[in-house]
């Protein structure tokens, strides 16, 4: 019966006038408690998807360049109700949660709503609507813009169907990454809360180092690109795919909203959001032969793989919730923030003209973090699950009526008869078209600064620690297939796998341990951003494990200062980072962001405290707990020198 | 029926016939996914895979071999502890199965003498199988394909997965059976029937309680 009790919005084409009388009759003899329970929870009515049972070689055929890309609208604040509290307002249907830490230093300003719910959006015009999972039914999701010094409060309702046919999971915890979030707001994988329930994100919007600094901390610490996506435990890769994610923007006063109005002490790059700032949110899909009688072209959803993830990668490349879709520039600088939102291709993008010749375009930013200097890369610009680029491309380099491309190194599966380019380029691997279609309007920004910004200086470690992604053997096995795991364990979210002291630093090792093979971890720690100091890599683990070899940092990490929140880790390499844990304390994740990788529980958690004794007390729980698991004890507590052979 | 049949019965594999509580989940891919072969019990009867085993059922699946000396003893014993833990529901809502990788070899009786080796036997619920090589390896295929070539024509790579399915409620997932007993756990009871809305309400209030008293005691919360 509740389930048909939702506003008939544009959302609900399944709700005729019969069943609105049936409704009207059922909600009459239901009674008060009935209406108590669709009050709390009402489910949306969008048909369910009818998937095909076999995954299909192709996607069906498109046209490449047909659509225009979309545009994420920017989210629009809201005054909630029941108004968000300092306390979990459990018995008003709110997930259970701990008190928001530093709530009344960061009042929230600004508040948003974000429903997560089914819908359906035609991913091409050749295809025919799609069922997904969006926040407000919209794929991608709208942009909170925010501002440093501005908290904001973003409930997120979950309305995800009771019954569902995909290979996706109705419950959800959404992580902004990488916010500097308070633990209760940060989207453990383990809080995740079912359909009709809801919970209230505090983001104080503030720079890391808020004791040390003040009012809203480090301005040295800016980050402005994140995304919010769900991290559901075991089920993050096909809530992901499915569409439960979406940008979010903080500007200061270095990096402003409306480039034209910007104050000269400001940067000054293209940030008019929608017209010269875009977001450009990358993933990939494969589609069920298009459903006529139903009037559906189907995502495929379910792929059991721990490898490549439980959702599919696939052959259509879209951008912005288009296949291969085309963009109306004019003859000037614009700014694209490149997201990947996985779940699991990593995407090696150049810009290309028509004959596939690559032109230059800068990286400003990576990670949300800008860099020191701005950096020109040569060849493929290459972005792992969950990292974001803030790319420029001065467009004023190109013709009026010339195109330009976004190529992509891999080629996908376009569609029948679709001519080539140009011999240098095989429309197949052009993620989407640029067309310069005039000079421009608004005036163009300055010329990129050559410096961008300062960054914080780095404190000496008070401790050291290494994390070992791993991927063993099992016995009688010989390939490496077992669990994927870290220091030998996978998820627990009760377990506790490493203790850091609230205003600490540590440096951290992440490794590569996997016993033969080259798989590449993109690693993802939550809550603080680390510079990569080096890298080393095992040339011949099977023979010479102990044995490293130091590598050049990536061209970004080495020339420009790039700081980050995903470490690239390919196969057998190792890197050091330096993190300083402030301000909050609680519950956080270290986990590889290939969602496959992820959701088999290459994920585990760490946690800030505050006290010398809890972090004794925690120091003795994880020695017992890895001596109860026959592991090995040291492997799992700090030092307080540097390791040898963490060169 | 005298008193020892009704405890075969009972104790055996033998699905409750016609119990209208055995309801498929509309989208459940049915025999389509699972098959719906004729295999063979450990008590040496004939089941049907999806109508008799899998049907609006929540069911751990494994593959292992009755010589296997590696993997499967240990999953097994993990598999015992698991059943240990679910003692209350196996045989009436959840059920484990597991199905032979080498059915020339096992018969009903070397499986039979492989469950009792290692306490599996006469445990309410728990169904070791064989079959038609064929239709085993279709199963071993449909549910434990990784799309992976070194992977699939592994043997011993399927020894160590557990498939857990709900059919009533349309989950399909799986867990690692060298992980933790914890997140063993965890993964089944995520195939679990999910909680009508007030009764989760009523659990969250009382997990708000212990968050409260966690955050008064150790200044944050510890567990989820």
């Amino acid at each position: 019966m509740s389930k048909k009790r939702k506003k008939t919005g544009k959302e609900s084409p399944g709700v005729t006038r019969r069943d609105m009388l049936k409704i009207g009759a059922a909600a009459s003899v239901m009674g008060p408690t009935m209406l108590t329970s669709w009050k709390s929870y009402a489910q949306t009515s969008v048909a369910e998807p009818i998937i095909c049972d076999v995954e299909p070689e192709n996607s069906p055929p498109h046209t490449p360049f047909r659509d225009n890309l979309p545009i994420p609208s920017p989210a629009i604040p809201v005054l909630l109700n029941p108004a968000p509290t300092k306390n979990a307002n459990t018995s008003k249907g709110e997930a259970p949660r701990a008190p928001h830490q530093r709530w009344e230093q960061f009042l929230p300003d600004v508040q948003y709503y974000q429903e997560a719910r089914p819908a359906t959006q035609r991913f091409h015009s050749d295809f025919l609507p799609s069922y997904f999972w969006g926040f407000n039914g919209k794929y991608p999701s709208e942009t909170p813009l925010n501002f440093y010094g501005s908290p904001t409060i973003v409930r997120f309702r979950n309305k995800l169907p009771l019954v569902h046919n995909n290979g996706g999971r109705n419950e959800i915890t959404i992580h902004l990454h990488n916010g500097h979030t308070a633990s209760e707001s940060d989207g453990f994988a383990g809080d995740f809360f079912g359909p009709g329930f809801f919970k209230d994100n505090h983001y104080a919007n503030a720079y890391a180092g808020i004791d040390a600094f003040g009012g809203i901390g480090n301005q040295l610490e800016a980050m402005h690109t994140f995304w919010f996506h769900d991290h559901r435990a075991r089920w993050t890769a096909p809530n992901n795919y499915l569409g439960l994610n979406g940008m979010y923007i903080v500007y200061d006063n270095i990096d402003t909203p409306f480039d034209f109005l910007a104050p000269s002490s400001s940067l000054r790059l293209p940030s008019f959001y929608g017209i010269t700032d875009i977001p450009l949110i990358l993933t990939d899909k494969i589609f069920c032969a298009t459903d006529t009688a139903r009037g559906r072209t189907e995502m495929f959803q379910e792929r059991e793989d721990p490898e490549i993830g439980s959702a599919p990668g696939g052959d259509k490349w879209v951008v912005n919730g288009k296949i291969q879709p085309k963009h109306a520039v004019r003859r000037r600088k614009y700014r694209f923030r490149i997201l990947n939102t996985g779940p699991a291709k990593e995407w090696n993008l150049m810009l290309v003209d028509s004959n596939g010749v690559q032109k230059p375009w800068t990286v400003v930013a990576v990670d949300a973090n800008f860099l020191n200097t701005p950096w020109q890369p040569t060849g493929n610009l290459r972005i792992p699950v969950a990292s974001r680029y803030d790319i420029i491309i001065d467009f004023s380099q190109f013709a009026v009526g010339t195109s330009v491309y976004l190529r992509e190194n891999a080629a996908q599966f376009v569609s029948v008869g679709a001519a080539p380019i140009s011999a240098g380029l095989p429309v197949e691997n052009v993620l989407m078209r640029f067309d310069i279609i005039g000079n421009t309007i608004i005036p163009d920004t300055p010329p990129i600064p050559s410096t961008l910004v300062q960054l914080p200086t780095l404190t000496p470690p008070d401790a050291f620690f290494e994390w070992r992604f791993q991927r063993p053997t099992t016995p009688g096995l010989t390939t490496c297939a077992g669990q994927n795991q870290i220091n030998g364990l996978a998820f627990d979210e009760n377990r506790v796998d490493h203790a850091v002291l609230k205003g600490s630093t540590e440096e951290w090792t992440l490794t590569n341990d996997i016993c033969t093979n080259n798989w590449t971890h993109p690693v993802h720690i939550h809550f603080e951003e680390g510079r990569v100091l080096s890298r080393s890599i095992r040339l011949n683990p099977t023979t010479q494990p102990d044995v490293r070899t130091p590598v050049a940092l990536l061209p970004d990490e080495a020339t420009n200062n790039a700081r980050r929140d995903v470490y690239r880790l390919a196969g057998q390499e190792r890197i050091t980072i330096r993190l300083q844990f402030r301000d909050f304390v609680g519950r956080y994740l270290i986990h590889c962001h290939n969602m496959g990788h992820e959701d088999d529980f290459m994920m585990v958690r760490w946690d800030i405290v505050d006290s010398i004794a809890e972090l004794n007390h925690k120091r003795r729980q994880i020695a017992e707990q890895r001596r109860a698991a026959g592991l090995s004890v040291e492997d799992g507590l700090p030092t307080y020198q540097r390791k040898d052979s963490a060169s | 029926m005298n008193r020892r049949s009704l405890f075969a019965n009972f104790m055996s594999d033998k699905p409750v016939e016609g119990n209208p509580s055995f309801k498929p989940h509309p989208a459940s891919k049915g025999a389509k996914r699972f098959t719906n072969a004729l295999l063979r019990t450990h008590e040496d009867k004939e089941v049907r895979f999806y109508d008799d085993l899998i049907k609006g059922r929540q069911a751990i699946i494994n593959m292992m071999y009755a010589n296997c000396e590696g993997a499967c003893p240990l999953i097994t014993s993990t598999l015992v502890k698991v059943h240990k833990h679910y003692k209350e529901r196996m045989g009436k809502d959840l059920f484990m199965y597991s199905i032979t990788l080498k059915p020339e070899q096992d018969d009903p009786a070397a499986l039979k003498k492989f469950a009792t080796m290692h306490g599996a036997v006469n445990l309410p619920g728990w169904t070791f199988l064989t079959g038609d090589a064929f239709d085993i390896k279709t199963i071993r295929f449909k549910l434990f394909r990784i799309n992976h070539v070194n992977f699939d024509l592994d043997l011993d790579f399927h020894a160590s997965k557990l498939r857990i399915v709900n059919d009533a409620t349309n989950v399909y997932t799986h867990a690692n059976p060298y992980t933790s007993m914890f997140t063993i756990l965890q993964h089944i009871s995520w195939a679990d029937p999910p909680k009508p809305y007030d009764e989760q309400l009523k659990e969250n209030i009382e997990i708000q309680k212990r968050i409260d008293r966690e955050v008064k005691v150790y200044g944050y919360r510890k567990t989820t």
